[in-house]
């Protein structure tokens, strides 16, 4: 019991000395608590926003069901067996061919008879806006005036549409093209049919879509989409419970059900699956970690420098027989005190900071915010995150402030003393486990960059117990150095517990930007080497549009006014789809089927030759026309043969070609034919790309009973970028409702425009945190180091040397940081390389798969990066010291 | 005549205002000459070490004139007052007050590289400073590994480096034993023999007969001087003619 009374006293004189020490040095108090504070408003403000924006099922009910239905049922055939969670979404059902569909009276049945109406609330189609096309409009069917549907839509102008020829619309697709007395038009999905005119007669904004296209019409307004066969109504009356959702299922029905969404039986939460992204976890428990040691890192310097400060008090408490331990509590007290108010200030800056966001982010978001949602053991938690940062900054300094000196302290010594060989120790293990770590991570299938990044931050923390003894050999070479450079470099030496944090979390960010930015350069690499070019250099495509039927005479005319110096050349071919119906055509030899895993771009399944004629597509194409042995092709076509491209090596000369052709045209149908034809195989890897399967010739296409087509336009001549614009603009219009011919020209590797933005947001990342961390060290070198600067003044030191002397600081502490952070930078940064650049490809047959190629890793130094992070940047964040510094050295106080 | 080389004229330092006021110095006129070596005596308090600022420009009078030199220090502004102190004036505080990060040599060399001077003449120039008061082969250490008194007399070389003329010690032998203290201001009486002025602040009597004139100051007000005063202080004064 005197135990815990002496223990409690203790924090009790610990807690008010830090009260006080937090209100008698107000600067270095507000720097702490804005480096403790900003990071937990912004993830609080992040987390509340997230769960603004995230609507649960409960919170999304209304916005399905609208305010009055107790439940929303979907009846489709063809199912049984069905079993449902709390989304209907969820479980699932079997297949039963002929069961029709369920009726209303056999719903109305099964749960009692309820007032119920028929609704159409998930058909999306396309509809004519001021810009073109645009699919996507939700075109919900259903009576707005029955009380059910209360709260689906809302009515802002106008009126409700009293005839099917009528609809209302909401304010984005308003916005976009059809207003209030306007007409919509609807492109009809079967070709040939006209579209859908209706005239809008109001506007109303949708409960369940906002910044997307959205309409109602009554039932049978809009064009039916043909294979939809399922029907929806919503139902009023009581709740519809658990079981009658079970008996509604028995029937082939999903429901959704007001009463279970907000009340969920545990039955119906074991049908809801779950996928658990545990990458995502442990990306999101890494970056916690980081964060973490950045601001206990910037944190760190401030209570070094308290912990200093009090050491005569410390001291004076020992002289009177308080314990280490109590010395302790003391620094910690402050921390406490800190880091409390650190984390209050920001949940609280957080929650108000979402609160005024809020409106802004629901400009931005494309469906309906839900409920202003504090997620309260998350928030609560993250103002802990505060406490707990404050309490691991201050435990260092904590710890040297217990073993202090006494005797040195009260004779009025400065400075610390020789750095301890244990620290170095273990940051020596720390590195080298983190480097064994990464190397072993390289060798990894999967989620190697997982492990690497968790070797990572070994380095890290290897290195920030390393930095002291760097710092003190820096010290140790400062003797031929410019005064102010001498003076800023040995004054950091002596004083490491303030310099070291802040050398380490400059370091810490500098191996973060070199690792990602070695990682987004190298990954560039990859994809300009890898890159295989569909055309030669220069060359251009025009594809048919998806059904195949294009008017190639109006291609011509497009190409010939926007791009009159190229020559234009057609593929002919057998299409893959053609006015609604499916052509796939097979390849097999040797007991196997021999179409290559990818091919084409083209359209065609199979290129049709002229005569013995290889066509450009393969000749054209450098890697493809070595592959090919050209008279024995040639010799293989004149014999009405087939030139087949396969990444397999089958030793047969002659090859099986099937065509399936099915059409959906006045009902299903399938035609078959299969013909043998002498055949040239045509190994290709994944480096080279075929332009189809095969290159048959006409005879063997008139064989399998298909008439060859123009599938695309070969472009010769050179098309500029402005002729494509033209050209892609001029080809929608040609097109049909649904799609329409587009235009290719191959430019080579087009390098990522992110790749650039990502280098650029490192470099400022790294900048603001190096400014951080810079000014944070400076500013306490600055404040800790006054009676050396009187000193210097009575000497006779110009003003300005306290501008020199702070400069001096900056660099001293953002060079070392630097070079020290893209030193361990380079290990995680080399390493995922490997998972991230290398890839295998495998041919698998029935005994395995067999790993045929492999490519990479690819590794890329941004050495502009590094330079300007390493050098440039310590520069620059010296160059700011200098100019906010004060220049007025302090004179010597009163001596009497 | 020689002008003095400090001289203090009807000056007053008044520190805060109103009910918190304190008159630091009230009119006080004081002079110091070259070869002379003045102390200033007087209770805690009396405006000793606030004289001694005042002279060596490191504060602003409330009212009178600060000559070092024949130059009146209010005229030359924050980066002449510096460059007197680098040049001219030579410190000596109780607290040593050395930079812990610079070793001994550089301690002494550092008025000089802040003047300007190239690294190689000022440490050249230090060390033999360093020489006169018997500690060149301590040149290379830092302060922490020095004695107080080793620590004093690096104050002192820093102080006389160069060719300073006015050398003002404030209580330079406070945190020394007898016989260290004794050769602190033995040092600082060679210096004055050979030409400097000094100002000596002391509440020791044994130490300020090491002085040719002592002026006790008391609530900053000079009460009484003794000493002889130099012919020049008699000639400036109307004594004689």
């Amino acid at each position: 019991m005197r135990r815990l009374r002496i223990s409690w006293a203790g924090w009790r004189l610990a807690l008010r000395l830090g009260r006080r020490e937090a209100w008698r040095a107000k600067g270095r108090s507000a720097l702490v608590l804005v480096m403790i504070t900003l990071p937990v408003i912004a993830v609080v403000t992040t987390a509340v926003l997230a769960s603004t924006i995230n609507v649960n099922a409960a919170e999304g009910v209304d916005r399905q069901l609208g305010t009055k239905a107790a439940a929303l049922v979907t009846a489709q055939p063809g199912i049984k067996d069905l079993v449902q969670g709390v989304d209907p979404g969820s479980g699932g059902w079997s297949a039963a061919k002929n069961r029709p569909r369920a009726t209303q009276a056999q719903i109305r049945k099964t749960i009692g008879d309820r007032p119920m109406l028929r609704v159409d609330l998930d058909t999306y189609l396309p509809v004519r806006t001021e810009a073109g096309l645009s699919d996507g409009m939700l075109a919900a069917e259903l009576d707005p005036t029955d009380p059910l549907a209360a709260g689906l839509f809302s009515l802002e102008d106008g009126h409700w549409p009293h005839a099917k020829n009528e609809v209302v619309v909401n304010s984005h697709l308003a916005g976009r093209g059809p207003g209030l007395g306007e007409m919509l038009t609807v492109p009809s999905l079967k070709d040939g049919a006209p579209a859908t005119q209706l005239r809008v007669v109001g506007i109303a904004e949708s409960a369940a879509v906002k910044n997307k296209p959205a309409a109602l019409a009554l039932p049978g307004s809009f064009p039916a989409v043909e294979d939809d066969q399922s029907a929806t109504w919503l139902v009023g009356g009581g709740p519809v419970t658990w079981d009658d959702v079970r008996a509604l299922n028995k029937l082939g029905v999903t429901a959704l059900s007001r009463a279970v969404v907000l009340d969920p039986p545990a039955a119906a939460l074991a049908q809801e699956g779950g996928s658990s992204d545990n990458t995502a976890a442990v990306v999101g428990a890494l970056v916690a970690v980081m964060a973490l040691i950045e601001v206990v890192l910037l944190a760190g310097p401030a209570f070094a420098v308290g912990a200093r400060r009090q050491s005569r008090t410390l001291a004076l408490m020992a002289a009177s027989g308080s314990t280490p331990r109590q010395a302790r509590r003391v620094v910690l007290g402050l921390a406490v005190v800190l880091g409390t108010v650190a984390g209050l200030v920001g949940l609280v800056g957080g929650i108000g900071l979402a609160r005024a966001i809020e409106p802004i982010a629901q400009h931005y978001n494309g469906d309906w915010l839900g409920p202003f949602d504090v997620p309260w053991p998350a928030a609560v938690g993250v103002a802990a995150f505060g406490v707990v940062s404050a309490l691991l900054a201050a435990v260092v300094p904590a710890w040297i402030a217990s073993r202090q000196d006494v005797v040195a302290v009260l004779s009025g010594r400065r400075g610390e003393g020789k750095p301890s060989l244990r620290s170095p120790l273990l940051g020596l293990v720390l590195l080298g486990l983190g480097i064994v770590g990464a190397v072993l991570s390289t060798r990894r299938a999967t989620n190697g960059e997982v492990f690497i990044a968790g070797s990572a931050i070994l380095c890290v923390l290897g290195m920030v117990f390393l930095v002291p003894v760097v710092v003190a050999l820096v010290g140790r070479l400062a003797g031929r150095l410019p005064l102010p450079l001498r003076f800023a470099t040995r004054d950091a030496a002596r004083h490491r517990s303030r310099t070291a944090p802040a050398v380490a979390a400059v370091a810490a960010t500098v191996a973060g930007v070199v690792a990602l930015g070695i990682g987004n350069a190298s990954d560039q690499k990859e994809n300009r080497e890898t890159y295989t070019a569909t055309l030669p250099m220069g060359q251009g495509l025009v594809t048919a549009q998806v059904d195949g039927v294009t008017d190639w005479t109006a291609v011509r005319g497009a190409v010939a006014k926007y791009a009159p110096k190229v020559t234009t050349t057609p593929i002919v071919g057998i299409p893959e789809q053609y006015d609604g119906a499916y052509l796939d055509l097979s390849v097999r030899a040797d007991g196997e089927d021999q179409s290559p895993e990818s091919y084409g771009g083209y359209g065609a399944s199979a290129i049709v030759s002229a005569g013995a004629v290889l066509p450009s597509l393969v000749t054209g194409n450098s890697e493809l026309a070595k592959a090919v042995d050209a008279d024995k092709a040639a010799a293989v076509l004149r014999d009405g043969g087939a030139v087949v491209f396969t990444s397999r090596r089958p030793v047969a000369d002659r090859a099986t070609l099937r065509l399936e052709i099915e059409s959906d045209t006045g009902g299903a149908s399938t035609r078959r034919a299969k013909v043998s034809v002498p055949a040239l195989f045509v190994h290709v890897d994944g480096r080279v790309t075929a332009p189809a399967a095969a290159v048959v010739s006409a005879t063997a296409a008139h064989r399998l009973g298909v008439t060859p087509r123009t599938t695309a336009l070969l472009l010769d001549g050179g098309v500029s970028k402005a002729a494509e614009e033209n050209l892609h603009e001029a080809l929608l219009a040609l097109g049909t409702d649904v799609d329409a011919p587009s235009v290719y020209v191959e430019r080579g590797y087009q390098p990522d425009s992110y790749a650039w933005l990502i280098q650029i947001v490192l470099g400022c990342l790294g900048a603001v945190l190096m400014l951080g961390g810079t000014l944070t060290a400076t500013f306490l070198a600055l404040s800790d180091a006054r009676p050396d600067l009187a000193t210097l003044s009575a000497v006779g030191a110009a003003a300005r040397t306290r501008r020199g002397i702070a400069a001096a600081y900056a660099v001293v502490v953002a060079l070392v940081g630097a070079v020290l952070g893209a030193l361990v930078g380079l290990v995680p940064g080399i390493a995922v390389t490997y998972p991230l650049t290398r890839t295998a490809e495998s041919i698998c047959d029935d005994r395995g798969c067999v790993t045929s190629s492999q490519t990479g890793p690819f590794l890329e130094i941004p050495w502009l990066l590094i330079v300007a992070v390493v050098i440039g940047l310590p520069l620059l964040v010296a160059g700011v010291v200098a100019a906010t510094t004060r220049s007025r050295l302090p004179l010597v106080a009163r001596l009497d | 005549m020689s002008e003095p080389l400090l001289k203090l004229a009807e000056v007053s330092r008044v520190h805060g205002s109103g009910a918190t006021e304190v008159r630091a110095l009230k009119s006080v006129t004081f002079a110091a000459y070259a070869g002379e070596l003045v102390a200033v005596m007087g209770p805690s308090g009396s405006g000793k070490s606030t004289l001694l600022t005042l002279a060596g420009g490191l504060d602003s009078p409330s009212s009178g004139t600060v000559s070092v030199e024949g130059a009146d220090l209010a005229s030359l502004g924050n980066n002449g007052r510096a460059r007197l102190r680098r040049t001219s004036i030579g410190y000596v505080f109780q607290d040593f007050n050395l930079i812990p990060a610079l070793t001994a040599v550089e301690n002494v060399a550092l008025p000089l590289e802040l003047d300007g001077e190239p690294a190689g003449r000022a440490r050249r120039a230090a060390t033999a400073a360093l020489a006169e008061v018997g500690l060149v082969d301590l040149a290379g250490r830092f302060p922490d590994e020095l004695s107080g008194g080793q620590q004093q007399r690096v104050a002192i070389a820093r102080a006389v480096v160069g060719q300073r003329r006015l050398i003002l010690a404030d209580e330079p032998t406070g945190a020394l034993d007898t016989e260290t203290g004794e050769d602190v201001l033995r040092m600082l009486r060679g210096r004055c023999d050979a030409g400097a002025a000094g100002v000596l602040v002391t509440h020791e009597p044994r130490h300020a007969a090491w002085a040719d004139r002592v002026v006790f100051l008391r609530d900053g007000i000079v009460v009484d001087e003794s000493g002889t005063p130099p012919v020049e202080a008699l000639l400036d004064r109307g004594v004689v003619s």
